[in-house]
């Protein structure tokens, strides 16, 4: 009896999977598919004719006359650099607020943060985009790498660590003459790295992932990020050419599945942390 | 006293570089916000007048255009929330229970094949339910047909738009809930369970009197979550559906960037963006009121 209800449950499981990842799996076996057949209405999960043609035709920057070699490298730089300030800047601050005690306004700064988590977005959706117009900085990548250094949802998940870290090794290196700095970076951040890799992932995510800034602080072709390029190329003339959507799909999609696939564990961290914050 | 301030001074650099984003890239745009909001701000005009409250007091008025585009972007966005957050629980703790109760070594695999649309862009995800969900040529109603059942006009016509939406929606959002209750789930302490079953509770009464009342505060906090995520809804309908048929599924948030790009209204988009952003927080006070009541919250 027990058996028989295991066995069913895995059988729901199953079938519940099957229809989670059926859509991904027909995304990359579309892209191996020519227009003609991606637009037969079949069912086929092995294409008839394979071909790499979308692929090639995609990479060399020929697919469309679309700059999607640009488009990746240009994500992927917007999501390492955003990345990179978003962890040096967080764990500075994370680390005064933890473990300096004569920060000046610690406080006033603490709470400002912390009521900062509930702002919806959209609040400042709008002055954000007229404050990058007025500096001139529309369509640079610093309009697709600096409104992602303002979020504080950072400095809690480090301060929540920094703050459970022992006092006793960092007095004791305080004895040994070490300053703030050799602190932070010496002592602070070789203990943390678990949990800056988590910060790292959830970030560079957010950033490669981020879908309505990159569409409006964008304007010209060779500065899209590969979410708003093909957010575009969907809605414009390439509508219906699934054999090649599907290769730059699948391309756009390759970095940040196996950032995800990498760092699951690190990934469910930082959401339970949200989760119990 | 040199050393205490020279002490302060660097306490103070460390916390400076994320102080000044923070400062520029959220605190000023809230408070230019505002600003912006009180003029007449028209995006291509030198001249930006100040109007007052006139940009509010058009979104109030009937009959004025910011009027009526408001309220049926509310409207738009207000079903969306109604269908799409009761789902967005229930299937979210569904899975998680089921997966709970896999085997432990198939547990893990199978929360990421739940929970991987999740790491897909926006966009992805909106070309992938385009493809699968095409009237002629997408993969659904190619099933249909051999099922012998007439095709659906997924993203054309009402009810399916909605339909379609809410379904793609959970299918790249679900894992994010999942995860949380899962977390949840486990912190249920398991003698809990132990000394109901040696009273004979059944599994539905262990469900409903242990799981349940103790993973309150996560639901509470996956009932706000989901609903700021689904009142902010954009991606999908502005993809998808286009807003359509009609502008049947053109949501709040479509309807407040076509009044700052397409009719270069700045202010009054920005009037619109603040109201929309006080509706959310305070339907976020509310829930968390309901849930705990005025006195247990403290609030």
């Amino acid at each position: 009896m027990k058996g028989t209800r295991k066995l069913l449950l895995i059988l729901l499981a199953t079938v519940i999977a099957a229809i989670f990842l059926l859509p991904l799996v027909w995304m990359i076996s579309t892209s191996f598919k020519n227009d003609f057949e991606a637009l037969a209405g079949q069912m086929n999960f092995i294409p008839k004719k394979p071909t790499i043609e979308n692929y090639m035709e995609g990479l060399s920057g020929e697919l469309m006359n679309v700059p999607i070699v640009r488009w990746i490298t240009n994500s992927l730089s917007v999501g390492v650099i955003g990345t990179a300030i978003v962890l040096l800047i967080d764990s500075m601050a994370a680390f005064a607020l933890a473990r300096l005690s004569d920060l000046p306004f610690k406080r006033t700064l603490f709470a400002m943060f912390v009521a900062s988590l509930m702002i919806p977005g959209v609040l400042t959706f709008l002055p954000m985009y007229m404050e990058f117009n007025a500096l001139g900085l529309i369509n640079t990548y610093s309009a697709l790498i600096l409104p992602y250094t303002a979020g504080a949802f950072g400095v809690f998940l480090l301060y929540q660590f920094f703050i459970s870290f022992p006092k006793e090794i960092e007095e004791a290196a305080r004895i040994d003459g070490a300053n703030k700095w050799q602190i932070y970076s010496r002592i602070l951040l070789p203990a943390s790295v678990s949990i800056m890799v988590t910060l790292g992932i959830f970030t560079f995510m957010g950033i490669y992932n981020d879908f309505v800034w990159p569409l409006y602080a964008t304007t010209s072709p060779e500065m899209r990020t590969i979410t708003a390029g093909i957010a575009l190329m969907a809605q414009g003339s390439y509508t219906q050419a699934y054999g090649k959507l599907m290769a730059m799909t699948t391309i756009a999609t390759l970095p940040v599945l196996i950032v995800f696939i990498l760092g699951q564990r690190s990934f469910v961290r930082a959401i339970t942390q949200a989760g119990v914050k | 006293m040199r050393t205490s301030w020279m002490s302060r001074l660097t306490s103070a650099l460390f916390a400076l570089p994320y102080t000044l984003c923070f400062a520029m890239f959220l605190l000023f745009p809230i408070g230019y916000g505002l600003y912006i909001s009180l003029h007449d701000f028209e995006l291509l005009s030198e001249e930006h007048p100040f109007v007052g409250l006139d940009n509010y007091i058009a979104i109030f008025s009937g009959g004025t255009y910011e009027n009526s585009v408001f309220l049926r972007g509310l409207w738009a966005t207000a079903q969306f929330v109604l269908f799409s957050v009761p789902l967005l629980i229930a299937v979210g703790l569904g899975l998680a229970l089921l997966v709970n109760v896999l085997p432990g070594r198939i547990r893990g695999l199978f929360r990421t094949f739940y929970f991987m649309p999740y790491a897909i862009s926006a966009s992805v995800m909106a070309v992938i339910w385009l493809m699968m969900f095409d009237t002629n040529a997408g993969f659904i109603n190619s099933m249909l047909m051999k099922l012998g059942i007439d095709t659906i006009p997924w993203l054309t016509d009402t009810p399916w738009a909605w339909v379609s939406l809410i379904a793609t929606t959970l299918w790249w959002t679900i894992g994010f809930n999942m995860i949380i209750f899962i977390n949840a789930l486990n912190e249920v302490p398991e003698d809990y369970y132990e000394a109901a079953s040696i009273d004979g509770a059944t599994v539905w009464s262990k469900f409903a009197y242990i799981t349940l009342p103790s993973i309150r505060p996560v639901m509470l906090f996956v009932m706000i979550t989901s609903t700021i995520a689904s009142f902010n809804v954009y991606a999908q309908p502005y993809l998808l559906t286009r807003g359509g048929p009609g502008d049947s599924t053109k949501v709040l948030l479509m309807n407040v960037l076509d009044q700052a790009f397409i009719r270069k209204e700045i202010g009054s988009a920005s009037a619109m963006a603040i109201i929309m952003a006080l509706l959310i927080m305070i339907i976020s006070v509310v829930q968390y009121r309901l849930t705990y009541g005025r006195k247990e919250s403290g609030v």
